[in-house]
């Protein structure tokens, strides 16, 4: 520890503080333009000028110097006000001035220090400038006019999401910051450099001109897109939701977001939302009321009861905790059918049957502040990035901050394996399990394991078959299981979710095997982390919402309705059509199925197959808790009351279940009160603690090593593999109801490779037809060297020319691919 | 007792001989003073209404009687889409001529602003236009 004096305060700060982290220790303000916490110093702006004693005669920047033993700063003097002042009339100068229009106005970093410092004149006389505003792309409004050139955006690109998008071109009074060959903005559109610009330079497009920044009310809530649980902060004005607003104190990763968050809220106030009931009359959905919608759901519930196995109910994991709890009730107890999941099945079980074999809970033993602790990490699928783009930053920051080593093993190449040192082995696609086997069997060769109960069993279980249908040499798959082994703390990152089936509990169980066989587990900075899709995901694992007592799962769950044994399916929230796999056999099933009820927030391809559609609201319209992924339980806040008639799911949920005859849930506040009595690791949770930080779960883990049997798919002469996944843009099929990612992604696409590309003879946005055993589909091509030769890739997210109409819930789907 | 008596008819004579206070409205107009603040105008510069939509009137009105609603024109630049003030509500305070960065708006020696209907009193940009 360091101490010093700051403007007569004492302080005592780390050896690593600046003068500037030293005088937010000790409450005093430093005016500051360019510098942000989670940046380098960077010392461009000087408008943090300080006074220190034993450097008399000039004035030093608070940001960029360390501070030293028995330092005494002085941070107001006349000379200092005047520097300040000196530096906001030459911002000034060329400043345009026109805080009227400018969106940024009441929340300007620039405008607020002119305030403060009462620059009313310039000394100075200078032109304007005259740059061309890039109004080109749909998300982010460049006005470099009104630069301040404080390279915050260059450097949040650059230091965290590692795109690396702008950079400072010309010189002197010419210098501006610039894109790629001065042209329009094209990038991922995280919005990471309008939340940081402390002007009104980038602005929101989304956003632009919709209301002023003092006139929204800003709610603190968490993202209901994926399983990261990101905080954000809606700002809302007349009952809209109008904006994401940026708190950089917000959350483990500092108020940053990714696209989906930054620019995807306007789902919430749509013109397409449904707003009132809708009941099926003559074949047609019609406008209900309420009581007539719940009165048909109630009765046909009512007489299930006496036969459970004919009822299902499948729900999406984007309810809060408190819903799912209403919603095991509901089915599980009131109408008595264990014929519950969600998911499409498959997409949880990783944690519910996988990560429950090997560590006894149906959570990751690790947590998000594991990466930046580690020392190596290992990510399944370089699609990490494009499922949960802050969990990327993270190790963006691990990697290049922290020297975190990272190995990404993936059936294509991605943007995390561009981040310095980092290597990515590609396998054959399919091959994860077989691959970890391999990892597995590497270790133990090379004297590296550790004991471990089920050690005789795993042992017994692998073969060299294992390694060769990896596609990868023994030496690659050697040399990361050494690294892993070796290292200290090693960490392996898996993303689940729909579009990943092979992602499943064979692949955690396989991956765990790794973690527990190098003593991974129980140690800070180390173990398994696996990344649930929805921001739910982990919160539907732990409330047990799939089939435990021999109930059928969901894809049974669509066969039974298919083969007419279940007559009553309640659907919440999920869209089997689009994001389950074989769209054909899913529609037939849901128009087989006797009485079909929707809950969701749009008519959605499953909705407009029901025979009672209920319109429920979004994260903003409603309170509870949310638990992302590493298990933190977080307060989702209400911003807006319900649009039109619609009602929260629990409230549909409740008002269900005590017309059935089970309790009636009348306050969310007294649901989460028994979660946290009765579902294990929730224990001692209230409400009031979950604070605006939320609260990690801790967990019990005891480590098991399992035999996994690797079932890879052999490749088939003259058919690619085709892998479905997520795209960066969009998360479910929710995503769509945004307009910010529809701007930027509006339709699926088949990516190839350039290779294949070019013998198909096909070029970027050429149509493709894609072929398989279930049917065929035509996309958009991208081509590109993501993908290796022989592999196509499409996202799943979409509901026309939808992937998922020639998969059927395979890992790999082999498709021929032709004009 | 009798003094003030007298006092008071000297005034009611004086009165009776000098011009009258009262006007003869409608037949007779005041003279209205140019720092009178009546109904509100829109200036209109370049055949367009100089109004940004800055929102800074509708922020600083203390009878929050102002609503605008800002749009996006084909320059891509910042109009008032919406401009409506209540006049039922209004104070006629001033303080949005006052905060109006781009002398936008400005309050006219109109004051007769009685109606039969209550929507009549809400002035939408169109009417609030100032008129060549
Ligand atoms: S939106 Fe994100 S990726 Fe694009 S330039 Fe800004 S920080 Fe970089
Ligand atoms: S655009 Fe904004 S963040 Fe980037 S240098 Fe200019 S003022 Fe700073
Ligand atoms: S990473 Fe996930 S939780 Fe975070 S902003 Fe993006 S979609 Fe939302
Ligand atoms: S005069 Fe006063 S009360 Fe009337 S609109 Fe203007 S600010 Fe509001
Ligand atoms: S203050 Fe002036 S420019 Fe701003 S909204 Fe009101 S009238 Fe328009
Ligand atoms: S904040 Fe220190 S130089 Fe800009």
């Amino acid at each position: 520890m360091v101490n010093l004096t700051i403007d007569e305060k004492q302080v005592s700060v780390g050896k690593d503080a600046t003068i500037y982290d030293a005088a937010k220790a000790a409450g005093v303000k430093i005016p500051i333009l360019c510098h942000d916490k989670k940046l380098h110093p960077f010392g461009g702006c000087r408008m943090c000028l300080v006074e220190v004693e034993q450097m008399k005669g000039r004035l030093i920047p608070a940001c960029t110097t360390p501070v030293t033993e028995g330092m005494i700063v002085r941070t107001v003097t006349d000379e200092i006000v005047k520097a300040r002042k000196l530096v906001l009339e030459l911002l000034l100068l060329k400043h345009p001035i026109d805080c009227p229009v400018c969106d940024a106005a009441g929340d300007c970093d620039l405008q607020n220090l002119t305030y403060e410092y009462k620059v009313n004149t310039n000394r100075f006389v200078d032109e304007k400038f005259n740059h061309a505003i890039d109004y080109d792309n749909p998300l982010i409004e460049r006005d470099m006019n009104r630069c301040i050139h404080c390279g915050k955006c260059a450097r949040i690109c650059d230091e965290i999401v590692s795109y690396g998008a702008y950079t400072f071109i010309n010189r002197g009074i010419e210098a501006k910051m610039g894109t790629e060959f001065d042209g329009p903005l094209n990038c991922e559109f995280c919005g990471s450099c309008v939340s940081v610009c402390p002007v009104g330079a980038l602005n929101s497009r989304p956003f632009k001109f919709k209301a002023r920044w003092w006139a929204l009310n800003k709610v603190k809530s968490v993202c209901s897109y994926c399983g990261t649980g990101c905080q954000l902060t809606l700002g809302v004005k007349d009952n809209k939701v109008l904006t994401t607003v940026y708190d950089e104190n917000q959350g483990f990763h500092n108020g940053q977001l990714c696209t989906r968050g930054r620019f995807g809220y306007q789902f919430v106030n749509s013109d397409r939302r449904l707003t009132t009931p809708l009941v099926r009359k003559n074949g047609q959905l019609v406008e209900a009321t309420w009581e007539e919608a719940l009165k048909l759901v109630t009765d046909k519930l009512a007489a299930a009861k006496s036969a459970p196995a004919s009822a299902a109910a499948l729900t999406t994991a984007r309810l809060t905790n408190e819903e799912l709890f209403v919603f095991g009730k509901l089915f599980k107890e009131t109408v008595g059918t264990d014929n519950v999941d969600h998911s499409a099945g498959y997409a949880h079980e990783a944690l519910t049957k996988g990560a429950k074999a090997s560590f006894g809970i149906t959570a990751s033993p690790s947590e998000i502040a594991d990466i930046q602790k580690a020392e190596q990490l290992l990510v399944v699928k370089s699609d990490a990035y494009e499922t949960h783009p802050v969990i990327g930053f993270e190790i963006n920051l691990g990697v290049k901050r922290k020297g975190v080593k990272l190995q990404i093993v993936s059936d294509k190449k991605g943007k995390l394996g561009k981040l310095p040192g980092a290597k990515t082995a590609v396998h054959a696609p399919g091959a994860e399990v077989a691959l970890f086997n391999a990892l597995c069997a590497s270790v133990i060769e090379q004297g590296l394991a550790v004991d471990a109960p089920g050690l005789a069993e795993l042992k017994g279980s692998l073969s060299a078959a294992d390694a060769q249908a990896t596609g990868l040499s023994a030496e690659e798959i050697a040399a990361i299981a050494k690294e892993f082994a070796t290292a200290e703390k090693a960490l392996i990152i898996l993303p689940i979710g729909q579009g990943y089936p092979g992602h499943d509990a064979n692949l955690a169980q396989a991956a765990a095997n790794l973690a527990i066989l190098t003593g991974k587990i129980g140690k800070e900075g180390a173990g398994l982390l696996i990344m649930g899709e929805k921001n739910n995901s982990q919160g539907a694992a732990d409330l047990g919402i799939y089939p435990q007592k021999g109930g059928l799962t969901a894809q049974q769950i669509i066969d039974g309705a298919a083969s007419g044994s279940i007559k009553t399916l309640y659907i919440a929230g999920e869209n089997p059509v689009v994001s389950y796999p074989n769209r054909a056999k899913v529609e037939k099933a849901l128009d087989a199925v006797d009485f079909l009820v929707v809950a969701d927030l749009f008519l959605t391809e499953t909705a407009a197959k029901a025979d009672v559609v209920l319109p429920v609201v979004s994260f903003a319209e409603k309170s509870g808790t949310f638990t992302s992924l590493g298990r933190r339980v977080q307060n989702v806040r209400q911003a807006i009351k319900p649009l039109g008639l619609a009602k929260s799911d629990f409230e549909v949920l409740s008002t269900l279940n005590s017309a059935l005859g089970g309790a009636r849930y009348a306050k969310q506040g007294d649901v989460f009160a028994e979660i946290a009595s009765s579902v294990a690791g929730y224990a001692g949770l209230t409400q009031a603690k979950l604070t605006d930080q939320g609260v990690v779960v801790p967990v019990t883990v005891s480590a098991k090593l399992t035999a996994v049997a690797a079932k890879t798919p052999a490749a088939q002469a003259g058919k690619f593999a085709l892998v479905t996944g997520s795209a960066l843009y969009h998360n479910g099929t929710m995503s769509r109801f945004g307009e910010g990612p529809m701007y930027v992604c509006p339709d699926g696409y088949a990516e190839l490779s350039t290779d294949d590309a070019a013998a198909l003879k096909v070029a970027e946005g050429d149509t493709v037809k894609l072929t398989s055993a279930t049917g065929s589909v035509s996309l958009k091509a991208k081509v590109g060297k993501r993908v290796p030769k022989g592999v196509v890739f499409a996202p799943y997210h979409f509901g026309e020319a939808s992937i998922n109409s020639i998969t059927d819930g395979a890992a790999v789907t082999f498709v021929t691919v032709g004009k | 007792m009798i003094m003030p008596l007298i006092n008071g008819l000297k005034i009611t004579l004086k009165h009776m001989f000098s011009k009258p206070v009262t006007l003869q409205y409608p037949t007779e107009r005041p003279d209205v003073a140019p720092g009178f603040r009546g109904l509100h105008a829109l200036n209109v510069s370049h055949d367009r209404a100089k109004c940004v939509a800055c929102y800074l009137c509708p922020t600083v009105c203390p009878a929050k009687c102002i609503t605008v609603e800002a749009g996006e024109d084909a320059n891509h630049d910042k109009y008032a889409a919406v401009y409506e003030i209540d006049m039922l509500r209004c104070i006629f305070c001033g303080y949005c001529v006052e905060a109006c960065p781009v002398d936008a708006i400005r309050m006219t020696q109109t004051f007769e602003l009685a109606s039969y209907k209550r929507a009549d009193f809400t002035y939408n940009k169109e009417r609030l236009l100032e008129k060549k």
